[in-house]
């Protein structure tokens, strides 16, 4: 536990709180710099995909996380973006153009689908959100002559500055840059006006309302700036995947956007990150699990959703705050011990909170 | 004549959406909990009816009770171990939980029953009856007469049986229901457990028509969204909700191009919400403060 | 009572109907500039829904109101905060995962002047907005003895101290007229007794006009100027505390015939 003085109200504002924040954030920062030189191509690719995956899921923590509002269809969302740079890049459109491009549409399309958002409850959302996914597959798989339909199509791998996004090296830096931006820009918007009406949306409407949050506003730039932060990762999938077919965006990779931020912890930008590590390599350790395991249990079908879903049930169930609130956790148990009390993160628990009337 | 087909086809298909809907559209009225895992639990007693016909050779409406029996225990038992730690929890926790618990089921499914797919033996199968120069199948039929049996019985259950009035009387507030010493906790376990018996049903009755595999939950899916149509919180409503999808589907998938049957019933949804969110039977209000 | 007599908001034959239930029936009143008014009666006299007309929760199916001269039947919800109009709820609804400081930085909502682009850089302007809010907040946290609390998420905080802050969310607006729904209710006396010098603070010291629905008579004949009764959806009688005590419909609604 450490207790800053705190003399001006700047310092509430900034992002760290005190040198040794600062310290801990300089140090990763040189880590994933120069981690590469000491990784092989494969190990730097599985890197970059953990980027993507956290870019797309500073996406949708802003929107489930922070505003409260369920979508059970960001695949598609990941996939609009990753079609439409790809498209746009097939026709010469320079990467400079296409994947700003590719992001506004992306975050276009995400407003229009906040839309009926506005009207809606959580129920109604979950459900809107999921046949949006499979009108925008299905659209996928029957456009053929712009998306290749169920062939798929490649992804042509242009210039950036003079180097080829083919090398996993080149697509390491941007990614981490574009990482290292999205969580800046995210932080940003949650320590601003903007954010804090997300939070308002999320915790009470009608309170939130009453304070002059304008509900419909607020949930439409929610849907927007959290399908951009996803199209912007889909226009980076698809250089790290290099060919684009229908089956890379299922409503399995919804889920595991979904478990991503729920893993991770609602609530917390820290999170993303975490859930971000743990959705990249999770298939990995499965894949070893397989080979490890007696055949009968390794082969069965749907091994690995399956462990998904019991993974979810048990964080949900057990560690409703995910790992960043577990690392809290241990944290404080650290530098409490041995005075450390259970009671210190008891959970709260909202009885009788209803969308009815009563 | 080739209308009367699509329009018996749709209706059937559309009773199997009507009656997955009701399951989660019951759960969701007792316990404002979406339960995402509605679909598998479909799936799950079609294997069940099919463990006991096929595997243990009962014949097919004995099986058919037990698995209903079966269904209602694995529902009260899920309720018990996995959702009433639950209560309290925001709501979205609840929906992601019962995602999480279909792709459990699904991989239990898979690890015991293979991810082959079965054939339920149905006395019915195959035949058909002529009417009219329209043939009519029986597997069709069946699902028609098992959902209208099935709605009729429900109907009683919840008009005239005192815990099917309990039940209702919970739905409507907890609180007050409990004061007046209804036991809300039992009545809510029987919620699941009735709920996933009729879904269960629905996937015996759909079993000849479709294959049983453990990715048929997938078609909850098109159930949620006929749920939302016919008004959430409605139980006609869902299975008016059903048979409208059902019927446009099958439309759809011979007028109109390759595919977009398949779709028809998320863009049925997506105008429904846009054009009148609150159902075709509305009984959502706003919120009090 | 040397206030302005100005009125600040006016009501005049206000009615709602929910489905046959004549909730409020043809309410016509006045909130003059500056003082403290009360509005009682019984459960269910229809008290809460003109909080609800005011905050434009419902639409009015009859009557109009007027805010500073400005007409506001129609306004949508969210700008009425902006007008000058904010309030507290019956059973607080806060911001519960969100500390008691987050809380009152979104009661500063109606004064932000940055977009959407300007938040994501973190501009200059955005950070002296931020710092411009947090010390108006502070004020509001020393004004309603809530430093102890200031750090600490609201969903953990107990009942009492989670209405003071509703009250001081509402007032990090700066409005001009602020409405308690039953700001006692669920409060010990103590409590009670504090707010009643909180209420005399807020109207004194930040010259806000204040309405309430309150069914504690003590506090209602303690801080308010005047007060209105109602009755089945129906004005009874407006008058100081203590006629309005006294007045027989009033007493006969209570007590009933």
């Amino acid at each position: 536990m450490r207790f800053v003085l705190t003399t001006h109200y700047g310092q509430d504002v900034n992002l760290f709180r005190h040198n040794g924040q600062r310290f801990w954030y300089a140090l990763l920062a040189v880590s994933v710099v120069v981690a590469p030189l000491f990784l092989s191509t494969f190990y730097v690719g599985e890197l970059v995909l953990v980027f993507i995956w956290a870019i797309a899921g500073i996406g949708l923590m802003l929107l489930v996380g922070y505003t409260g509002l369920v979508s059970l269809g960001h695949a598609a969302f990941l996939a609009l973006g990753a079609y439409c740079h790809a498209v746009l890049l097939g026709y010469g459109v320079p990467f400079a153009v296409s994947a700003p491009v590719a992001v506004a549409f992306t975050a276009l399309v995400g407003a229009l689908v906040g839309i009926p958002a506005l009207r809606m409850t959580g129920v109604y959302l979950a459900i809107a959100t999921l046949a949006f996914e499979r009108i925008v597959a299905y659209g996928i798989e029957h456009w053929e002559p712009v998306t290749g339909g169920l062939r798929g199509m490649s992804v042509p791998q242009p210039d950036f500055f003079g180097v080829s996004l083919a090398d996993s090296y080149v697509l390491y830096y941007v990614s981490l840059g574009v990482l290292a931006a999205g969580l800046f820009a995210a932080a940003n918007l949650l320590r601003s006006p903007t954010g804090r009406a997300f939070v308002a949306v999320r915790d009470s409407e009608i309170s939130a309302e009453s304070m002059g949050v304008h509900l419909a506003r607020t949930k439409t730039t929610a849907f927007a700036v959290s399908a951009a932060f996803t199209g912007l990762a889909g226009v980076l999938l698809a250089h790290r995947i290099g060919y684009l077919a229908p089956d890379a965006f299922t409503v399995q990779t919804s889920i595991q956007l979904l478990l991503l931020v729920v893993v991770g912890g609602l609530g917390s930008l820290h999170g993303v990150v975490f859930g971000a590590i743990f959705v990249g390599y999770l298939p990995q350790v499965i894949a070893l699990a397989r080979d490890v395991l007696p055949s009968a249990v390794g082969q069965i079908p749907g091994l690995e959703l399956g462990i998904f879903g019991l993974i979810l049930a048990l964080f949900l169930v057990f560690e409703p705050l995910g790992l960043y609130g577990r690392w809290l956790k241990i944290r404080s148990w650290l530098s409490l011990f041995p005075l450390y009390r259970k009671a210190t993160h008891k959970r709260q628990k909202a009885y009788l909170r209803t969308e009815r009337v009563q | 004549m080739e209308v009367f087909q699509l329009l018996l086809s749709g209706l059937s298909q559309g009773c199997v959406y009507g009656l997955i809907a009701l399951g989660f559209v019951m759960i969701y009225k007792a316990t404002e909990m979406l339960n995402f895992a509605q679909g598998d639990m479909m799936m799950l007693g079609a294997f069940v009816a099919f463990t006991f016909v096929n595997l243990a050779g009962l014949p097919f409406f004995v099986g058919f009770l037990i698995t209903l029996v079966v269904m209602v225990g694995f529902g009260m038992g899920l309720e018990r171990t996995v959702i009433r730690p639950m209560i309290g929890e925001p709501p979205f926790a609840v929906l992601m939980l019962t995602i999480g618990l279909g792709f459990i089921l699904r991989a239990v499914a898979g690890a015991i029953w293979g991810s082959g797919t079965r054939t339920l033996d149905v006395p019915f199968a195959g035949r058909v009856l002529e009417v009219g120069g329209v043939v009519l199948g029986y597997e069709n039929l069946v699902v028609i007469g098992g959902t209208a049996l099935l709605c009729i019985g429900l109907w009683a259950f919840f008009r005239y049986s005192r815990i099917g009035i309990a039940m209702q009387a919970a739905s409507q507030n907890q609180l007050a229901a409990y004061y007046c010493g209804v036991p809300v906790k039992r009545v809510t376990s029987l919620v699941w457990g009735i709920s996933a018996a009729i879904s269960a049903a629905a996937g015996v009755l759909v079993a000849p028509v479709m294959l049983i595999d453990p990715m048929m939950g997938f078609l909850g899916i098109k159930a949620f969204a006929a749920a939302i149509v016919g008004g959430f919180g409605s139980l006609p409503g869902a299975i008016v909700g059903g048979l409208l999808i059902g019927v446009v589907e099958q439309f759809a998938g011979l007028y109109l191009p390759a595919g977009l049957g398949e779709v028809s019933a998320f863009v049925i949804l997506l105008v429904m919400l846009m054009a009148r969110p609150q159902g075709i039977f509305a009984s959502m209000q706003q919120k009090k403060v | 009572m040397d206030s302005d007599q100005a009125a600040l908001f006016e009501a005049r034959n206000l009615s709602l109907s929910f489905g046959g239930v004549r909730a409020v029936r043809d309410v016509s009143f006045e909130i003059r500039r500056g003082e403290v008014f009360s509005i009682i009666g019984p459960n269910g006299a229809g008290k809460t829904t003109v909080f609800n007309l005011i905050n434009r929760i419902y639409d009015a199916d009859e009557g109009t109101m007027r805010f500073n001269g400005t007409e506001m039947s129609r306004v949508p919800g969210h700008r009425v905060a902006e007008l000058g109009i904010t309030r507290t709820f019956q059973n607080t609804e806060l911001f519960d995962r969100a500390t008691v400081l987050d809380n009152l930085l979104i009661g500063r909502h109606v004064h932000r002047r940055t977009n959407i682009v300007a938040e994501f850089l973190f501009l200059p302007t955005v950070r002296r907005q931020e710092i411009a809010f947090r010390s108006y907040a502070e004020r509001i946290i020393d004004l309603l003895e809530l430093q102890g609390s200031r750090d600490q998420m609201v969903g953990a905080l107990p009942y009492g101290t989670r209405k003071i802050v509703e009250i001081a969310r509402a007032l990090c607006a700066e409005p001009e007229l602020l409405l308690l729904d039953e700001p006692s209710s669920g409060l010990n006396p103590e409590e009670t007794e504090d707010l009643s010098f909180w209420i005399e603070d807020i109207s004194a010291d930040l010259g806000v006009t204040i309405a309430m629905v309150e069914h504690d008579m003590n506090l209602v004949t303690a801080v308010s100027n005047r007060v209105m009764a109602m009755a089945d959806g129906a004005a009874i009688t407006t008058g100081t505390p203590a006629e309005v005590q006294d007045h027989p419909e009033v007493l006969r609604a209570y007590l009933g015939d």
